[in-house]
């Protein structure tokens, strides 16, 4: 589908894509390794604790990967993270124009999106407040098994559960639109390469886009 | 076969403790036990009793506990151990299927091989008797806990004799038989030590957490021999299990379902789209 | 014990004293529950609350060494009780079965008139002289008729009959006078007089258990006649449910005391043999009694056939009437000199004993004053210790605080074998003589008792006939024939038995033993134990007795005769018919007893009044003694205090037993320094001196250190937190333990001032997988003024913050 000579914009920096990557993996790791103990009959996979291990081997990773880059690309990370909790007028377009978008390819009511369209500032939303709560509750049951009173484990068991109910059914939905959704035909390039064309930027991320324009111009001058 | 229990009358135990030294040997608990030659020292904390708790290696202790009542000074001796529920919160919770309820007994099996140590079993525990070997910091643990000497190869129930600490108790206070005949029995008991004046004298275990297979004769109230007074299957493995695991399949499947019917109809759509489309890129 | 382990079951009050049957008999207390789901009364009289008392239905406590005071009580009580409500009590049993209608030489003055003394003391009031701390006995003696029978009033009026003998010297023991000397609460020991006194009625059976809280004290023995006293009055002996048991502490304990373990008797209970016996004539007229009464059985008449049989046991064909039967082989102890264990560890510290073999026994942890015991035996050249492990007393010399160099005492430790990996003979306390079997081979060069013994005896013969020696005969002469490789057991089991020398076949009873030197017997107790009919002692029929009380007659063999209840012709009415017949022993029908072996057989007094004997055959009297002169201290219990004691005597002014042999005067420890009784005790995780038990891990974990209990108050005194580590300190040495506060244990309010005790186990020493002080480094050396049982019990001791 890429085009030679084809005009392209960088969406995504190297290192941002680095930390997707690994965060992504280790969110897997941590999903089918926290899936093990919601089925029973995949239990014995459980059963010598390697799981636990390679779960915990995960939520370290999990935890300190975009530690890292927010010390290494800290302008990057505060950057991003403002934008992913800053929301105007265009995301309230984007919700009503949502629905007729994503089932009905109808591209008219969308009003242009900025980097992060408002569903990914949805996404990053479940990754960050979710992330850290999962982290938290897991913390707990890691470093206070036993001795943390079991009223309090009880909770952080549960709490744990909703988190990974909630992340697990968005984390489809993530990969879906990332990778199958008829209309995000460059959102997985974007990702794995770093580059989208201008095309699809001007068509997905129109404010972005100008602003980039602008911002090129006046470097140009 | 009818559920099997054992009653265990505290008012005829001399805590002896014949019943905690057996269950380690004939449970092979019994490979490392503190002593000041290994290194992990045992010590006397001013009381006869020890350990200090249920662990990995100890699935019974006899408890001593002084206090006063019935207007005189009393030293009450209590069993710890597994309460075999037959609402058992450790077997809802359990996640691989280690904890089982035995239909054979009645009593709550553990294949410890299938035992993925998540130790939710020792969260949600009434009575806080399932404890975690290994270092839970590591991560590498199984549960231990008491089986009522059902143990593969170790199995005394289905070779037809008593768990080994009734076996071995001098005085009767343990007796192990079906669970309806021992309810009888036990009715007898508090009712002999209530016309001899213990009228707080109770009969623990009969309904509780749908009935224990563990039950207790006290002279008193549960709480004076450390029991709670009123266990209850913990509300959060009911919400837990009943509601949010169920809700958890439900949402996974249904954004499954939705993203699979997003992507006929969102696929469809731009099929048709596929014309104007042409125009805009124009 | 007079009865047996499961014959508990059958009582209705049970009195436990000086004893923990729930810690240190846990076998027994199913017994006990039995009685009590029967509707019978448990009853614990002790200075602590232990795990007896949490299931007893009354707890008396009472300061440590107060026994007697409190017993004395009881006697009074139950006398006065006795003369108001004689309808409550069996009056035939009290004045036909028992010597309370005996009149005594009207010259006794008892402690009631000498302040404490009885007639015949040799000093003056707390005498310390010891030559003069002795007694002449004329006066302890029975007015006799011109038969030379006793005389009797059987009204029990008589100022001088026993009966009113006793009525006047406990008349001082009130109950005000109990609660100040005991600390017991007036309402607590008359809740306890009530209780017990009770089984006075016939029909009814009042039992007490006792162990080394009542013998371990210098009253040891009188603490037992007081219970003996109690019994008789209220006719609990004899019958089921009743009696006095000596809760034995081991499994073999008593069968090793029916073998002579102690030195002053042989085998089953034959005064041992002095220098003073020229002949074994004289020895034998030494130690038979006699009796004038046509109606006393006196069993012990018999003493002649049991030394002579024992004797051909031992010597076989070199025992012939020529030469005495070998009574000359013996050795012979000088008369007057004390073998018991403290006098040989005194006598290790002089010099005079060179050599010594333990065999299963530890007394660096065990024995009295254990710091003196322990360097008693460096003074050995050489010690044998038989044991399963290492022990403090094998290793005594490399003990902390001492150069192993310094020592040169070799020793030989010799590795045993369990109860369990070897064949034999256990005998339990309520003497039922039980066969075992082997059931493993024990670890590496360990061997059993036997074929060490066997050894040892062959090599030592050996050297003997090569080298020859003083004594030498009393070894090479012995008849010695067990087999060549390992001694067979049952060859040993059947000489215990005896033979008819004449037939070669087994005895079947000690009945048809011979003083003509044509049976053997090594035991004559043991007797029909193993007999043609084969090894009685295993057999395993729980075919119930007659009457079904538990007496179980089928299995294994109680000695005497398989009699399960001594003294059970008590136990029947003068036409020989039950006083209880809800739980008959004995019964006599068409002619004969039926039920258990009737004590002697001899028919009912009413049923023959010529044949008859009287039912207590042990006895030159045929009558259960009350008033006992054979006692060193006196013919009743007199309370005396502890030799160290807080507390000055409240019932006479002679402070302590006035016949006791007082071994170190100068470490008497006094109530300034030492202002707290002490008291050692064992729990259930351990045993005796440890060596079996502090090296199991199962048992070491659950019991893992010393520890001393105390008072809530004491520990407030003193500053102590319950787990910390205290020093507790005697005269004679000093012990860092826990300390494990309690509110089972109160001070004692005696006469007014707060009386401190504390208890501390003794288990302990410094070889094992639990090590720690041994109590025992505070015991004294000082015992019992008949047995010279050590005072482990009550002593003096300070206690203060490690």
């Amino acid at each position: 589908m890429i085009q030679k000579n084809e005009a392209v914009v960088e969406k995504y920096s190297k290192a941002t894509r680095i930390l997707h990557h690994i965060h992504t993996a280790a969110f897997i790791i941590l999903f089918l390794t926290g899936l093990v103990l919601f089925i029973p009959q995949l239990g014995f996979l459980a059963q010598d604790s390697w799981t636990r291990i390679l779960h915990r081997i995960a939520a370290a990773i999990f935890i300190v990967a975009p530690l890292i880059y927010l010390i290494l690309k800290p302008k990057a990370a505060i950057e991003a993270l403002k934008e992913a909790f800053t929301w105007g007028k265009e995301d309230i377009g984007w919700l009503k124009a949502a629905p007729r978008y994503y089932f009905l390819s109808d591209e008219e009511g969308m009003p242009p999106q900025g980097h992060m369209n408002t569903g990914q500032k949805l996404w990053w939303f479940i990754v960050v407040v979710f992330g850290a709560f999962i982290a938290l509750t897991g913390a707990v049951m890691w470093f206070l098994k036993t001795i943390a009173p079991a009223a309090v484990l009880q909770w952080m068991v549960f709490a744990h559960d909703v988190a990974f109910i909630v992340m697990g059914a968005m984390l489809f939905v993530h990969v879906y639109l990332g990778v199958i959704h008829p209309m995000m035909t460059e959102a997985w390039r974007a990702i794995s390469k770093g580059t989208m064309s201008e095309e699809y930027a001007k068509s997905h991320h129109g404010l972005w886009y100008d602003k980039q324009m602008k911002k090129d111009n006046e470097k140009g001058k | 076969m009818a559920d099997k229990a054992i009653l265990y009358d505290a008012t005829r135990c001399t805590a002896c403790r014949g019943c905690q030294a057996i269950c380690k040997e004939w449970n092979e608990n019994d490979e490392i036990i503190p002593t000041k030659q290994n290194g992990v020292k045992s010590e006397n904390r001013g009381s006869n009793e020890n350990p200090k708790d249920l662990a990995p290696n100890t699935w019974l202790k006899i408890t001593f506990n002084e206090l006063e009542h019935y207007g005189k000074v009393d030293w009450l001796f209590n069993r710890r151990a597994c309460m075999h529920c037959t609402d058992a919160a450790c077997v809802k919770v359990c996640p691989s299927g280690a904890l089982y309820k035995d239909e054979a007994y009645g009593i709550t099996g553990f294949n410890k091989d299938l035992c993925t140590g998540c130790g939710y079993c020792v969260e949600f525990c009434p009575f806080d008797v399932p404890r975690l070997e290994g270092s839970t910091i590591l991560g590498k643990t199984k549960m231990s806990k008491c089986v009522l000497c059902t143990q593969p190869s170790l199995n005394r129930l289905d070779a037809g004799y008593e768990p080994a600490c009734v076996k071995t108790c001098p005085t009767d206070a343990l007796l192990f038989d079906d669970r309806e005949k021992l309810i009888a029995i036990a009715k007898g008991k508090v009712a002999a030590l209530q016309a001899k004046g213990f009228t707080n004298a109770t009969f623990y275990g009969e309904k509780e957490l749908g009935g224990l297979h563990v039950m207790y004769v006290l002279n008193d109230t549960p709480d004076k021999y450390g029991l709670p007074v009123d266990p209850k299957f913990p509300a959060t493995a009911t919400a837990w299990q009943d509601i949010i695991q169920p809700l958890g399949w439900a949402v996974g499947g249904l954004t499954i379902l939705g993203l699979a019917l997003n992507y006929i109809i969102a696929r469809e759509a731009k099929m048709t789209k596929a014309i104007p489309g042409k125009k805009e890129k124009k | 014990m007079t009865n047996h382990w499961n014959d508990i079951a059958n009582s209705d009050c049970i009195l436990v004293m000086g004893g923990n049957p729930a810690e240190n008999h846990p076998a027994s207390f199913g017994h006990i529950m039995t009685a009590k789901d029967r509707g019978g009364t448990l009853i614990h009289v002790d200075p602590r609350f232990t795990r007896t008392s949490a299931k007893a239905d009354i707890y008396a406590p009472l300061r440590s060494g107060t026994d007697i005071a409190f017993l004395g009580g009881m006697i009074k009580y139950i006398i006065d009780d006795i003369e108001k409500n004689p309808g409550n009590y069996n009056m035939t049993y009290i004045t036909e079965y028992t010597t309370s209608p005996y009149l005594v030489n009207p010259g006794y003055k008892g402690p009631a008139e000498l302040d404490g003394l009885f007639s015949g003391y040799a000093g003056g009031l707390n005498e310390t002289d010891a030559a003069k701390r002795t007694y002449a006995k004329s006066t302890w003696a029975y007015v006799n008729d011109d038969a030379g029978i006793p005389k009797k009033d059987k009204t029990l009026k008589d100022p001088n009959c026993v009966f009113q003998l006793m009525k006047k010297q406990y008349a001082r023991y009130t109950p005000e006078m109990v609660a100040k000397t005991c600390g017991t609460p007036q309402k607590t020991f008359l809740e306890v007089c009530r209780s017990f006194t009770a089984t006075g009625k016939t029909g009814k059976a009042g039992n007490i258990l006792y162990a080394m809280g009542t013998t371990q004290h210098t009253v040891g023995t009188q603490n037992i006649r007081a219970y003996a006293i109690i019994q008789l009055l209220l006719a609990n002996i004899g019958i089921a449910g009743g009696g006095i048991q000596a809760m034995r502490g081991e499994s073999n304990v008593q069968g090793s005391t029916d073998f002579g373990l102690l030195y002053n008797v042989l085998t089953s209970y034959l005064k041992q043999i002095v220098n003073t016996d020229t002949t074994l004539q004289k020895y034998m007229d030494r130690i038979t009694p006699t009796t004038k009464d046509p109606n006393s059985a006196n069993w012990w008449g018999n003493t002649p056939k049991y030394v002579v049989s024992l004797l051909k046991s031992w010597y076989g064909a070199n025992a012939t009437a020529d030469n005495e039967f070998g009574f000359h082989y013996l050795p012979k102890p000088h008369t007057g000199k004390n073998y018991s264990h403290i006098a040989l560890f005194e006598a290790m510290e002089t010099g005079t004993i060179k050599g010594l073999t333990v065999w299963g026994q530890n007394p660096a942890v065990g024995g009295p004053n254990a710091n003196q015991e322990r360097k008693a035996l460096e003074k050995l050249e050489w010690l044998v210790a038989a044991d399963l492990w290492q022990t403090e007393t094998a290793n005594f010399w490399r003990r902390p605080g001492v150069d192993p160099a310094s020592i040169n005492t070799e020793v030989f430790l010799l590795p045993a074998l369990n109860s369990y990996e070897k064949e034999g003979s256990v005998t339990n306390s309520g003497r039922w003589i039980q066969w075992r079997y082997k059931a493993g081979d024990g670890p590496g060069e360990a061997h059993d008792d036997l074929w060490m013994m066997d050894k040892i005896f062959k090599k030592v013969k050996e050297l003997y006939t090569k080298e020859g020696g003083p004594g030498a005969e009393a070894i090479t002469k012995m008849d010695w024939d067990y087999g060549d490789e390992h001694p067979d057991v049952h060859k040993v089991a059947k000489e215990i038995n005896g033979y008819d020398l004449t037939t070669g076949k087994l005895m079947s009873s000690f009945a048809s033993l011979k003083s003509d030197g044509t049976t053997s017997c090594g035991a004559w107790v043991y007797c029909g134990s193993y007999t043609e009919a084969g090894n009685q002692m295993a057999r395993r029929d729980p075919t119930p007795d007659t009457y079904n009380i538990g007496l179980y007659p089928k299995w294994a063999y109680a000695w005497p005769l398989n009699r399960r209840i001594v003294y059970n012709r008590a136990s029947v009415d003068l036409d020989g018919v039950p006083w209880d017949k809800e739980h008959p022993v004995i019964w006599w029908k068409d002619g004969k007893w039926t039920g258990d072996v009737a004590d002697g057989g001899f028919p009912p007094i009413n049923v023959d009044p010529k044949a008859t004997r009287w039912p207590f055959i042990m006895t030159a009297e045929g009558h259960a003694r009350l008033f006992g002169s054979g006692m060193a201290e006196g013919p009743f219990p007199e309370h005396y205090e502890p030799w160290e004691s807080p507390v000055k005597n409240p019932l006479s002014k002679q402070q302590f037993n006035p016949a006791i042999k007082v071994w170190r005067a100068a470490e008497q420890g006094t109530v300034d320094k030492y202002p707290i009784i002490g008291c050692t005790y064992r729990v259930t995780e351990h045993w005796q001196a440890g060596q079996m038990t502090r090296n199991l891990s199962w048992l070491v974990e659950m019991q893992p250190e010393p520890f001393v209990e105390m008072s809530e108050e004491l520990a407030e005194d003193k500053g102590v937190k319950n787990g910390s580590r205290v020093i507790v300190e005697s005269a004679r040495g000093s012990v860092n333990m826990v300390a494990l506060v309690t509110k089972r244990l109160k001070p004692f309010l005696i006469d007014g001032k707060t009386v401190h005790e504390v208890g501390m186990v003794w288990h302990f020493g410094y070889i094992g997988l639990a090590a720690g002080d041994s109590a025992n480094l505070l015991t004294p050396h000082v015992g019992d003024a008949n047995t010279m049982i050590p005072e482990y019990k009550a002593f003096l001791v300070n206690v203060r913050k490690a």
